[in-house]
């Protein structure tokens, strides 16, 4: 009170003023979240017209195109991401895919907060994430598959230590979410490992453990299985499922890999040159829009294979190694025609993601004309 | 505060698997303190006094001032911070619930305390070895103004050098600016001669800006000179350290959002 007595007229309008400030933004927050949980009216993230233009230096070739450059520089302007609208639910496994350069990456690091929009509305859990304020930041995790969050000089435990400080996770809690997640991914034996004597494979684990730590609402995954073998990328798969299924984690898929997109969304996002243009379900994305296979197959012996007939091409050739590619439908017939030479080794892949996107692009533009 | 003194422990034990680093370092300190003894045995010969500074008066002041600049390791969270930038991998400091120039506090701290203790062991033999009388003083009050400012001078170098990682959001490359902080805090910081030898005007322009209270003075109060100076020192030492969190609050803010790299 003396304080009060004491003060300027000014300074006490000026008191008012931050306490309604604050009063109303925690309101508004509140608001947003009531309404989320209430009915679906809006989704754990949701974008609207959200846009991203990156200011590039045009820099001329040569030595002279270096020295204008400290004169004179001319910026070109590229959108990254351009009127993105996007909602996902509670819970959803989405998957975000498109070739390199699409904007996937960009827009995660908007999700996140890292990035600041240059448009649009974007809003995940009642938050504008690049706010950055530490009640968001503890509601979310994000795993990039060529980022680390650990201390490989040190043991995973070391880090999971400092992660649970740095989350401010109950002892109680910290304790159980470890036991569950080093029981989930059966790492018990690595966790007083030092982080650089680990494999690729046991490291993306301990990566996700150290996200998954402090029960985020929404993990964002960008290339978790990029560079691993296939028994731990399908080991990651089972693990995220379980995650997603028995935690609830709303889980946005970041991979070039097909796999991944078909073993864990049920739906996708394709991106490319920043715009959306696929979102639904995977299943039919794939029915529609994948229409071949890959067969590498190598053979003990120099072989000549006859595929007009279901279809097929050979592709690439390299000493008794081929990659073949085959519409979908004849892809059981094509194995059996192979398996007649008696092949060493024989590895069938779904067509790559570019395949994809430009077959859509196709058909958008088909539509049009 | 726990997660900050979290991050400290982390670092902490981070430097101490390298056990090539703790051996070198203290190789370091006596590599300067052999120095300095062949150096300032050079310059008393024959003399019992240099600008009021017995030999081994000067010897004291010597392996404080070299020790505290050896403690003062926080260039390498400017070279942190633009690498990450640079690389795109600045972002794993984002995503976490922590304040980042904190953080940067706080790895400085965990650092500086590995360093510490080795450094102040390999002084300590080397003290004995070299028979150095060691001047310290005895005032309680000099001594605690002295680690106050010790205190104040790293947490405002930590500051300088998050605000120089920070430019590389604008200008993309601060090779330029670190060389001219090094170049100036070396010379500045009294670390490679007392700045009680330099023209009074000069040292007056110094008292003005906060590196003259990161090495000299504190050494100079630890060894029992300038008191006059210590209460001044304290106080310009803090404002130094109000503004810098200012500017680096407001830069980190106006800056990020600034950024125009795909990857941060």
């Amino acid at each position: 009170m003396a304080l009060c007595r004491n003060a300027k007229p000014a300074s006490v309008v000026y008191l008012l003023y931050l306490i309604v400030r604050l009063r109303s933004t925690a309101v508004i927050r509140r608001l947003r979240k009531h309404k989320m949980r209430k009915g679906n009216e809006m989704g754990i993230i949701e974008t609207k017209g959200l846009t991203k233009i990156y200011r590039r230096y045009q820099k001329q070739e040569g030595i002279v195109g270096s020295i204008k450059g400290l004169f004179h520089r001319e910026y070109e302007e590229k959108a990254a991401v351009k009127e993105m609208d996007l909602c996902v639910e509670e819970g959803e496994f989405i998957g975000l895919i498109g070739p390199n350069g699409a904007g996937k990456t960009t827009l995660v690091k908007m999700l996140t907060g890292i990035i600041a929009p240059s448009s649009g509305m974007v809003n995940v859990m009642g938050y504008y994430p690049n706010k950055l304020e530490n009640a968001f930041k503890k509601q979310y995790a994000i795993v990039m598959g060529q980022k680390s969050q650990l201390f490989f000089e040190l043991t995973t435990g070391d880090t999971l230590n400092l992660f649970k400080e740095i989350y401010e996770i109950p002892h109680r809690e910290y304790q159980q979410n470890k036991n569950y997640f080093v029981e989930l991914f059966q790492v018990k034996d690595l966790m007083n490992v030092q982080v650089r004597t680990l494999s690729l494979g046991e490291r993306m684990k301990m990566e996700l453990i150290a996200a998954l730590l402090h029960n985020p609402k929404v993990l964002f995954l960008d290339e978790p299985t990029i560079g691993l073998d296939a028994v731990a990328s399908r080991q990651m798969r089972e693990f995220l499922k379980e995650v997603n299924r028995e935690k609830n984690t709303t889980i946005v898929l970041t991979s070039h890999y097909m796999e991944d997109i078909k073993m864990l969304c049920r739906r996708s996002v394709v991106v490319n040159h920043g715009c959306k243009i696929y979102d639904g379900d995977t299943e039919a994305l794939f029915e529609k829009y994948q229409k071949n296979k890959r067969i590498s197959v190598t053979f003990p012996r120099k072989v000549t294979l006859d595929l007009q007939s279901i279809g097929g091409i050979v592709l690439e050739e390299e000493g008794f190694k081929k990659v073949i590619g085959v519409p979908r439908e004849s892809s059981s017939q094509a194995v059996a025609y192979i398996m007649k030479f008696s092949p060493m080794d024989i590895t069938i892949e779904e067509e790559e993601i570019g395949k994809v996107v430009e077959r859509i692009y196709e058909q958008e533009e088909a539509a049009y004309a | 505060m726990r997660k900050y003194r979290e991050i400290a422990v982390t670092y902490l034990k981070a430097q101490l698997v390298w056990r090539a680093d703790v051996i070198f370092n203290m190789i370091f300190t006596i590599g300067k303190i052999i120095f300095a003894r062949i150096l300032w045995g050079a310059i008393f010969e024959g003399k019992e006094m240099v600008a009021g500074f017995t030999y081994h008066g000067m010897m004291s002041y010597y392996i404080i001032s070299s020790f505290l600049s050896q403690i003062e390791m926080s260039g390498g969270i400017s070279r942190e911070i633009s690498d990450r930038i640079r690389n795109g991998t600045f972002s794993r400091y984002m995503v976490i619930p922590v304040k980042i120039d904190r953080y940067f506090l706080a790895m400085e701290a965990g650092v500086v305390a590995f360093y510490m203790v080795f450094d102040l062991f390999a002084a300590g033999i080397w003290i004995f070895l070299f028979r150095i009388q060691f001047v310290f003083t005895g005032e309680l009050l000099m001594i605690v103004g002295a680690f106050m400012m010790i205190l104040l001078g790293l947490v405002f170098m930590v500051q300088l050098n998050y605000y120089l990682g920070l430019l590389t959001l604008k200008f993309q490359e601060i090779g330029t600016f670190l060389m001219i902080k090094d170049n100036l805090a070396a010379f500045v910081t009294g670390s490679m001669i007392p700045l009680v030898l330099l023209p009074a005007e000069i040292v007056a322009v110094m008292r003005v800006f906060p590196f003259y209270y990161v090495t000299y003075l504190p050494a100079m109060l630890l060894t029992g000179r300038c008191r006059e100076e210590m209460a001044a020192g304290l106080l310009v030492l803090s404002g130094w350290c109000i503004l810098m969190e200012l500017i680096n609050r407001r830069t980190y803010e106006a800056y990020r959002l600034k950024f125009d790299g795909v990857g941060i």
